[in-house]
């Protein structure tokens, strides 16, 4: 096996791979911007090397200083974690051409996958269930005759788009007409490429993920699947394992048809399918995602298993060794994505932590990247810590996640535990009653509820 | 409401330790309300500062010689491997002592297979070599230390 582990990233993902690397006797190589200098995957790792200013384009994502890093401290191995690198097929095929074993899919299947539109018609071609949709459009006439044919509401999308960037939801075909040039313009200016498409428009779905894993011998593992319907503007903040809507056979029938679709591709490594959930009960894939994410421990903790050592395993050649299909979850775990930032407004606060106490106690699992004393920089992700539980039940689990929330204190900062509390105290939430638009709702409820007051 | 003067105070100091910027207190059919303008509030106000904090003024470009108490010194534009010569068996490019004119090439940092030639922002003299030949360097690590004429 590789020796040493170069980590191209920060925060809780950095320490999470650092944590998997060590318990396995692999010597980590932090990488870090000026700004991060006493960031904790600084400190912990086993050597860390300064690639550049605060600015993610001269450091986190720039290639040359992070290879550079990695051949000056004779690091074997890079892991990408997720955002900055990791879906960057140019950075795992010069990992490769520099002899660094790259911890993650092989660099065509990040390529493969990256592109919308060749995804859909590639998870087409392999028989997963498509939500109706269009080709590229070439005009406003050409759009308003496809939108017409798919019938509306349909979603208009960016091909280059991706994280819920890019994405209009049109109800007429005035509506259309009315915004097609300047949507066409932002996909130009946000993704380097005016190439759009729709999407039927599902009013209220849930969105469902599976998880993945494939090794070099062929053998494709579905980890069940995660349900991610809290999210605001497209952003999870919320996930849970299993979901509340998928009976067993939906699920043994989906992971079928999983397995055979990427036993096809011959995919590597953990990857992550999103589905969306209809109102009829119809799962339609969204997307592939190429990489480790920030909601897998939802999925360790139900499977009992360690995503990222899997992902080191299967790097160095070696089998899966999971016991047969299906994987039947076991308990329900929860995940809270604590953000630095306002749970009103939204807005950034980056700051110095002056104060910190993390939840702990029976069935509670904190991944983080802040320490007292220590500074959220401006520059980077809010992502502050993630507060995972597992219970036997799922009402068991929101009970053990509102004790959690109620004993983590983080001063100097504002997060949005606060809405967290809220979304867990819901009554539809309780019930499972949820969507990608509860959070939407819920807000709608609490600007009411204010309006009353006054 | 039979309201004292200490619970009224009570109210106040409640307010000041919040980040509330009102509490209305109704008991019977009274009510006392304590309001303050939102300006004051303390997690607003901290937050408002840190929020624009300008990015670190970093030298942009190659080999700004960072200025300090004891000379200015020519710090790494990469992280990679410090180079005094040319090539394995030839002269430095510069030695302690040598005066040095702007733009001359003072050593080279090897990243990806790449020799980048790191040249002179300032004339002067070098006063100090800070890295061993062949040995790693990390974006920003001082070089030289420069006295500038």
């Amino acid at each position: 096996m590789f020796n040493k582990v170069l980590i191209a990233n920060r925060g809780e993902i950095a320490l999470r791979v650092i944590r998997s690397c060590r318990e396995r006797g692999l010597r980590t190589v932090a990488v870090h911007s000026e700004v991060d200098a006493d960031a904790l995957h600084t400190r912990l790792a086993d050597e860390a090397i300064c690639i550049g200013p605060a600015d993610p384009s001269r450091s986190y994502l720039h290639i040359p200083a992070i290879i550079a890093a990695a051949e000056i401290t004779g690091a074997d191995a890079v892991h990408p974690g997720y955002g900055f690198l990791s879906e960057n097929p140019e950075f795992a095929e010069t990992c490769a051409q520099c002899g660094l074993q790259f911890i993650g899919p092989r660099p065509e299947q990040i390529r493969l996958w990256g592109d919308k539109v060749s995804a859909r018609a590639l998870a087409k071609s392999l028989g997963l269930p498509i939500l109706e949709g269009t080709g590229l459009v070439e005009d406003v006439e050409d759009a308003v005759k496809k939108a017409e044919n798919l019938g509306f509401p349909v979603l208009l999308k960016a091909s280059g788009g991706g994280g819920g960037r890019g994405m209009h939801v049109l109800r007429s075909k005035e509506e259309l007409r009315a915004i097609f040039e300047t949507a066409r313009a932002e996909s130009r200016a946000a993704f380097g490429s005016d190439a759009l498409y729709f999407e039927r428009f599902i009013e209220r779905p849930r969105h469902i993920e599976f998880q993945i894993l494939g090794d070099m011998h062929g053998n494709i593992h579905v980890l069940g699947e995660r349900e991610c319907s809290i999210q605001r503007r497209h952003q999870k903040i919320l996930e849970e394992a299993p979901s509340v809507a998928l009976t067993e056979e939906m699920r043994g029938d989906m992971s079928a048809t999983i397995v055979r679709a990427m036993s096809e591709v011959g995919y590597l490594s953990a990857g992550t399918l999103e589905f969306l959930l209809d109102e009829r009960g119809e799962l339609t894939f969204l997307e592939m995602n190429p990489r480790i994410q920030v909601e897998h421990p939802v999925t360790e903790l139900v499977m009992g298993i360690d995503l990222i050592d899997e992902q080191i395993r299967i790097a160095d050649g070696q089998p899966l060794e999971l016991p047969a299909e299906p994987l039947t979850p076991r308990g329900h775990a929860i995940e809270c994505r604590i953000n630095a930032e306002d749970p009103d407004t939204f807005a950034p606060s980056p700051g110095v932590i002056t104060e910190l106490h993390m939840a702990g106690g029976t069935g509670v699992r904190v991944d983080s990247g802040i320490y007292g004393g220590g500074r959220v920089p401006p520059h980077y992700d809010p992502l502050v810590a993630k507060i995972i539980v597992h219970a036997p039940t799922r009402p068991q689990a929101i009970a053990k996640m509102r004790r959690a929330l109620s004993e983590t204190i983080i001063g100097g900062i504002r997060t949005n535990i606060p809405l967290h509390q809220r979304i867990l105290e819901h009554p539809a939430f309780e019930d499972g009653r949820i969507s990608t638009r509860f959070l939407e709702e819920l807000q709608g409820e609490c600007v009411l509820t204010a309006t009353v007051r006054h | 409401m039979k309201l004292n003067l200490d619970q009224l105070r009570d109210l106040i100091r409640l307010l000041d330790e919040s980040n509330l910027t009102e509490i209305e207190v109704e008991q019977d059919d009274d009510r006392i309300r304590v309001r303050r303008d939102p300006a004051p509030v303390a997690g607003a106000a901290a937050s408002d500062a840190v929020a624009p904090a300008p990015t670190s003024s970093v030298p942009q470009s190659a080999t700004l010689a960072a200025e300090d108490d004891d000379g200015d010194y020519v710090t790494s534009p990469f992280v990679g491997t410090f180079y005094r010569s040319p090539s394995p068996d030839g002269d430095p490019f510069v030695d302690v002592g040598d005066s040095i004119a702007l733009g001359q090439v003072l050593c080279i940092v090897e990243a990806m297979k790449l020799m980048n030639e790191i040249e002179a922002e300032v004339a002067g003299t070098i006063v100090e070599i800070l890295v061993e030949n062949g040995k790693p360097v990390e974006y920003g690590d001082r070089l030289f230390r420069i006295e500038t004429s």
